[in-house]
């Protein structure tokens, strides 16, 4: 049977995690288990590969409806927080979880404000009272530790320009300049989710590492989670994209001083130390405004949103018209201060 | 509806702003206008005539002084210069008094040559330089026979560098209202680009955020110093095809000027 679900020890309804308390949490009695002292249920157990892929709601008994990416739901006719364990297990064993520290209402309450500042979106989306959809999701991420070779051969120029009698001079001094560079990164999240956006998840970040806890299922228990759609070899490409611009403006900053660089040789060495497969907290927010669907996203440790809002043409405009108008005026008042009419 | 109508009176104000500067007010006052067009070599018709003076009127009056056009046959061979000054001692022109300020294009029919002369506040806000520009300006339409877009040309140019301080270089980009216009817009756009760009949320970590600073660093570095190359380029001199300057007319009359052929 490989689905987990945790009953009150005092009143047998089912318990999720509460992120104010960080506890596992009985709505029905308010008993609350500390989840660092629960045995979790996922280490006694042993899966045969060829299990029927059928998963049963332990409460009610009604087969479980779900994606098969999804690791952790509720049950659609009981609701009781469910925990599908082998998809949980093995290789898809997490190591670690940041726990969802933003409850439900307090993401509503900042999703609100942050409607409220979107400087250039229509009045009536800024109500933010079409909000259709509020899910918790753990989205599987992996941290990956790189060490990286670096070695760089370019050719720089100090150009000075000076005047002697009718001549104007440009003088160029050429270098050659070589620079090696160990750089070494830690965990460098890549979402590892197929469902999910890669540019909404990379503007999610940081994702506070200080949260970063050993993984046990109880942390899943009313929330949604999600597996990974790819493992840490399919997504190394990604990740040696993403350090690559760290990279390359660390050897920027390492040759100053410089007219110009041109690099004639880069040769970086990518090594991945590990990775680790994590689970961060997501809100997802789905947003219904003149009948066209929006996606939000919000980091669900430190309540940053992500998402494109529809945007107002007409404050577009206003915007637009008092930005223009200052500016012109800001001209006129340069050129009038250095001896031209104002009109 | 009220940010709309808000907003359309900021850019209707602006329209209008912009309008202004670029035409000055027509308000013709044909009764009022004083002579300050002497075509004695007849190179206006009549019409043109009215029209130019008119508009001379109206432009010197918004800088005080007299914008005067003098063409001549010059029987005599007499020198351009020397024209233009006995013409203001014996004229006596001035906006604000005889002998007083006022700028004079004297056209040149026997050696077709122009002079262009500032007096007064005229001298004051049209040096040599400037003058120089203004002729330059009108050199080609003179050459070929356009007088009425020649005069129009100075008589605007006149009004229009009079309006900036001495000692400016009044064809500065800054000054130039089209640049102004430009350069609003284009903050405008780069400004509201930006806010959209960042309503969706942006990036805030950088390689900072994930080097592990205890092991990385530079293990060898090497800057060598291989040649230095130089080049030279000759400075251009202002050169300005005109010559001459100004001068003091027999009356004692001190002025500014620019002389050339066309
Ligand atoms: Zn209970
Ligand atoms: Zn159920």
């Amino acid at each position: 049977m490989p689905v987990i679900e945790y009953k009150c020890q005092s009143c047998g309804s089912g318990m999720v995690f509460d992120s104010e308390t960080e506890t596992l949490s009985c709505p029905s009695c308010g008993r609350k288990d500390n989840i660092e002292q629960i045995p979790d249920p996922l280490k006694q157990q042993v899966f045969s590969e060829d299990e029927a892929r059928e998963y049963h709601c332990t409460s009610c008994g009604a087969v479980i409806m779900t994606d098969p990416e999804t690791s952790a739901t509720t049950c659609s006719f009981c609701g009781s927080a469910v925990i599908l364990s082998d998809r949980l297990t093995g290789s898809l064993a997490p190591a670690m979880v940041i726990p969802f520290s933003v409850s439900k209402e307090e993401a509503m309450k900042a999703f609100k404000k942050w409607c409220r500042n979107g400087l250039l979106t229509p009045s009536g989306f800024m109500t933010a009272d079409r909000i259709k959809g509020m899910t918790g999701i753990y989205v599987p991420f992996w941290l990956y530790d790189l060490n990286n070779q670096v070695e760089v051969h370019a050719h720089a120029t100090k150009v000075r320009i000076y005047t002697s009698g009718d001549y104007e001079y440009t003088e160029t001094q050429h270098f050659d300049v070589y620079r090696k560079i160990r750089l070494n990164y830690v965990k460098v999240p890549i979402d590892a989710s197929e469902k999910m956006n890669d540019a909404l998840m990379d503007k999610l970040e940081p994702f506070p590492y200080e949260h970063l806890k050993e993984f046990k299922t109880p942390y899943l228990a009313g929330y949604i989670a999600e597996k990974y759609s790819f493992d840490d070899k399919a997504l190394f490409p990604r990740v040696k994209d993403k350090i690559r611009e760290y990279i390359d403006s660390y050897i920027a900053s390492t040759v100053s001083g410089y007219t110009s660089v041109s690099y004639t040789d880069k040769q970086i060495d990518t090594t991945p130390k590990q990775a680790k497969y994590c689970l961060f907290p997501v809100w997802m927010i789905n947003y219904d405004f003149h009948k066209s669907d929006y996606t939000f996203a919000m980091n669900g440790q430190t309540g940053k949103v992500v998402g494109k809002p529809p945007i107002s043409k007409a404050k577009v405009a206003a915007w637009f018209a008092g930005v223009f108008g200052v500016s012109l005026l800001s001209l006129k008042l340069i050129s009038w201060m250095m001896g031209g009419g104002f009109l | 509806m009220k940010k709309h109508r808000s907003t359309m009176a900021v850019l209707a104000l602006l329209v209008m702003f912009a309008v202004n500067l670029v035409l000055p007010a027509q308000v013709v006052n044909a009764a009022d206008d004083k002579q300050l067009i002497f075509d004695n070599a007849h190179l206006l018709s009549q019409e043109e005539y009215r029209e130019l003076n008119a508009m001379a009127n109206e432009y010197g009056a918004k800088r005080e002084t007299d914008i005067m056009i003098l063409t001549s046959t010059n029987p005599e061979g007499a020198d351009v210069q020397k024209m233009t000054e006995n013409f203001y001692d014996e004229q006596a022109p001035g906006y604000d008094k005889p002998h007083g300020n006022a700028v004079i294009l004297t056209l040149d029919m026997y050696h077709r040559e122009t002079y262009l002369a500032g007096f007064y506040k005229g001298e004051q806000y049209l040096d040599d330089g400037r003058l120089n520009k203004i002729r330059n300006k009108i050199t080609p339409d003179l050459s070929n026979g356009d007088y009425k877009l020649a005069f129009e040309q100075y008589i605007k140019t006149t009004y229009k560098y009079m309006g900036f301080k001495p000692g400016v270089n009044p064809d500065n980009i800054m000054f130039n209202i089209w640049f102004q216009l430009g350069g609003a817009a284009v903050i405008g756009v780069i400004v509201v680009g930006i806010m959209a760009y960042r309503s969706g949320g942006r990036v805030t970590v950088n390689g900072w955020t994930y080097e592990d600073t205890s092991t990385s660093g530079i293990l060898d570095h090497q800057d060598r110093y291989i040649r230095t190359t130089t080049t030279r380029r000759k400075i251009e001199k202002n050169t300005s095809s005109g010559s001459g300057g100004g001068g003091t007319t027999s009356g004692g009359h001190s002025h500014s000027g620019s002389r050339g052929s066309f």
